[in-house]
């Protein structure tokens, strides 16, 4: 099988468990007995001679095969029928509206900064954690066996299995209470009454990113590193090394051209697949400091039981990864010529 | 290594009844109050720590004129006097307490109750409550009143947050009474004086309830939470969930995978593509979202939970024990015991789990760090039980609480999932060391 045949297997690979995300989803939510009896019970109650209401419901919920706004005459839509409305809406993005604001979810979470908030948390830390770790990773293989090798391979793991939210609350605890150097959360000041100059307002920015950022790359550099090392020591064993050594190449030019570019693959694609797992820390970190991002929305959204918001980003961030793992994939075939695409 | 501190922490949670004496949700000191021993750093002169008024007694301050009283103690806080007198006169119900502190005292809780008899509108002693500070000062009335009614009780909770005292004191609202009355190291008494009415007199008075708690400004091994519980003992019991959690979670996710996983190896071609392309799909839907999505749909039980992450854990084993059955049922002594006519049932119970046995015991251990991390960051996300005390839950709760985190409820709990984490880890690569004999020449 070629490449060609190589990525229509993952696409459909991908397509599947994307179906399989919706199907979940709307199993979890749409067919909890509370959301299917809203409208049965409208309907049958009659005290309600102002069927304007049902509309409100079936506006919010989508339950009515048939309706007709006028008379307030539904006719109750079977669960296939509602997955078929609930599978469309979930391609095209329309998510409903949000419980707590009243705004369209997709609207809610543009134009509030949201997205871009969660956006800048991820991508520097993840730059962040990608350099620390896969540089550390490539000092600490040239250095095997070293103290040097066992201090960072031990404390890698160590900031690894720190629950993050721990650690997010001593960094809070530390820097911010205790030395003031941060402030404690926010994605801003609260008081901002003129635009300040463009540098202090980077500066302010920049204080405010400071402490999550830090908690998700400590959080995250540790796989990295442990890969890279693994990797590194794989690739300073083989021949090629020797000979690159051998012509008497600087030992920076033997770790990063020869070595690393040649261990760079599985480190390409494990970026890409911890993309998932930066998400749910950053459900907890932008929790802890009060980012105001998607994983803070989905943390109020659980106080307020806001089930399409919850559902919406259910999605997002299950498609999200499942992207992450498609590029991967891609990836990974399009630059190993050896794998034998099966 | 591992096993002393796992050891440890499952003697901390059995014990945890006979370790600590209190409840983990009871109100046992001043709210947010750190552990004892900061005194020893930060200066004993700052710091006090719980007392109370002792050693109940009655007394009369005038001499002679036929004032008689006869008591008798009912217990710690309790006491029955029958009086008579001719012309008035004064009974005095005391308790004292040696303060030891230079510090005053966070906060001070009291109470006394009264049920006068042989008293009337006419004959009616009057009562007051006072703390004397022997030598220098009287504080008070905390309290006063007319017994009026025979048999009725009359009852007063003494609390320094009451603003009527800090007033009647002459001080402005927002005084630190504390500060006033314990300024100082000293004799301390807590005075309920009787005031006689004139002329012959003959009464009974019960006296109960009548004790005063002093809340230090530190508390126990690790200080209070925001409601005033100790921390911990909080700490302990929250040993005892998360062990629970753990373990529970992870048997469920281990004996999933392990079905899954011998099922797909051992049936193989349309049940094995089946069952990996549905573990392939759980492995990639990112777990805490799903967490998050079903806890919030399924409520918020501890069983619940324990169940969603025992369902959401076994993919990785799942696929583990399938590629080691692939790999068993290729070896020579599977074909032995099936020409010989063993059946599948057989092989699989007799010659294929055996071999993975180890495996099993191994992945037990290192996935109970997952779940018990899990259960934490869902009760700091406000989805664990209610009810329940665990380091999760003290973790959110310090987090809300206000007036900023307090290092001695934050860090606490976070070393305990961390050192219980290891102590599994530890464990869980002795058992790989003991299990698998080709680990032992890699490390």
């Amino acid at each position: 099988m070629g490449l060609r045949g190589y990525l229509l297997r993952r696409t459909i690979n991908t397509i599947v468990l994307i179906l399989f995300v919706i199907i979940l989803n709307f199993a979890i939510f749409q067919l909890l007995p509370g959301t299917q009896g809203v409208i049965a019970n409208l309907l049958q109650n009659p005290r309600i001679t102002d069927k304007s209401i049902i509309g409100k419901y079936e506006n919010q919920f989508g339950l009515c095969s048939k309706f007709d706004p006028a008379t307030g005459n539904c006719t109750l839509a079977t669960p296939w029928e509602r997955f078929g409305t609930y599978f469309i809406n979930m391609l095209t993005f329309n998510f409903g509206v949000s419980y707590q604001s009243g705004h369209p979810i997709f609207q809610d979470m543009i134009q509030t900064g949201r997205l871009y908030n969660t956006l800048l948390l991820l991508g520097v830390s993840t730059v962040f954690s990608l350099l620390i770790g896969i540089f550390l990773g490539v000092f600490v293989a040239a250095k095997r066996g070293t103290v040097f090798d066992t201090g960072w391979v031990t404390t890698s793991l160590v900031t690894f299995s720190l629950p993050t939210f721990w650690m997010g609350l001593l960094f809070i605890l530390i820097f911010a209470q205790s030395l003031h150097w941060f402030p404690t959360g926010g994605v801003t000041p609260f008081t901002q009454i003129t635009a300040p100059p463009l540098l202090v307002y980077i500066g302010v920015r920049l204080q405010y990113l400071f402490l999550p950022a830090l908690v998700l790359t400590l959080y995250f550099y540790g796989g990295h590193l442990l890969l890279t090392r693994a990797t590194m020591l794989e690739a300073l064993s083989e021949d090629y090394i020797t000979t690159a050594r051998a012509k008497g190449l600087s030992e920076r030019k033997v770790l990063f051209k020869h070595a690393l570019k040649n261990a760079s693959l599985p480190i390409v694609t494990n970026a890409a697949l911890a993309f998932g797992g930066l998400l749910g820390g950053a459900i907890i970190t932008e929790t802890v400091f009060n980012w105001d991002g998607l994983g803070h929305w989905i943390f109020n959204a659980i106080n307020y039981k806001d089930f399409p918001v919850m559902q919406a980003m259910f999605y997002i961030i299950a498609l999200t990864v499942i992207a992450a793992n498609f590029v991967a994939d891609i990836l990974l075939g399009v630059l190993d010529p050896r794998i034998k695409y099966e | 290594m591992g096993l002393i501190l796992l050891s440890l922490f499952i003697v901390a949670a059995v014990a945890a009844p006979i370790l600590t004496p209190y409840h983990p949700t009871q109100n046992v000191a001043a709210s947010l109050v750190p552990p004892f021993w900061v005194a020893s750093f930060f200066g004993a002169s700052r710091y006090s720590q719980n007392t109370q008024f002792n050693d109940l007694r009655a007394f009369t301050n005038t001499t002679g004129t036929g004032l008689n009283l006869s008591s008798s103690l009912q217990g710690p806080d309790a006491i029955t006097l029958n009086v008579s007198s001719v012309s008035g006169g004064t009974i005095l119900v005391a308790k004292t307490l040696n303060y030891p502190y230079s510090a005053a005292p966070n906060q001070f809780q009291g109470s006394v109750s009264i049920i006068p008899s042989g008293v009337d509108a006419t004959l009616s002693p009057k009562v007051s409550v006072f703390i004397e500070h022997q030598g220098l000062a009287q504080y008070g009335p905390l309290w006063n009143a007319s017994l009026v009614l025979p048999g009725q009780q009359y009852h007063a909770e003494l609390s320094s947050f009451d603003s009527a005292f800090a007033q009647s004191l002459g001080f402005p609202l927002g005084t630190n009474i504390n500060q006033v009355v314990f300024s100082s190291k000293g004799t301390y008494s807590l005075l309920l004086i009787i005031n006689l009415p004139q002329g012959p007199f003959q009464a009974g008075f019960q006296v109960t309830n009548f004790s005063m708690r002093l809340y230090g400004n530190t508390f126990g091994v690790l200080g209070t939470d925001g409601s005033g519980s100790d921390i911990f003992t909080q700490l302990l019991y929250g040993a005892q969930l998360s062990l629970l959690v753990g373990l529970v979670a992870t048997a469920i996710g281990v004996s999933l995978g392990l079905i899954i996983g011998l099922m797909a190896g051992f049936l193989g071609k349309f049940v094995d593509e089946v069952l990996m392309r549905f573990t392939d799909m759980m492995l990639v839907i990112p777990s805490l979202p799903l967490l998050i999505v079903l806890a919030t749909v399924l409520g918020t039980s501890l069983l619940n939970i324990i169940i969603i992450l025992g369902f959401l854990g076994w993919m990785g084993f799942a696929r583990l024990v399938r590629s080691q059955v692939l790999s068993i049922r290729e070896r020579p002594f599977i074909e032995a015991a099936r020409a010989s006519g063993a059946g599948t049932g057989y092989i699989l119970s007799r010659h294929i789990f055996p071999n993975i046995v180890g495996l099993t015991y191994v992945n037990l251990a290192l996935s109970v760090p997952a779940a018990i991390v899990g259960e934490a960051a869902l009760s700091f996300l406000g989805l664990g039980d209610q009810t329940a005390v665990t380091w999760g839950k003290m973790l959110e709760l310090a987090n809300e609480s206000h007036g900023g985190l307090a290092w001695w409820w934050v860090i606490p709990p976070g070393i305990g999932i961390a050192l219980l984490s290891l102590s599994f880890i530890l464990v869980g690569y002795s058992l790989d060391e003991l299990f698998n004999p080709k680990l032992r020449k890699r490390r």
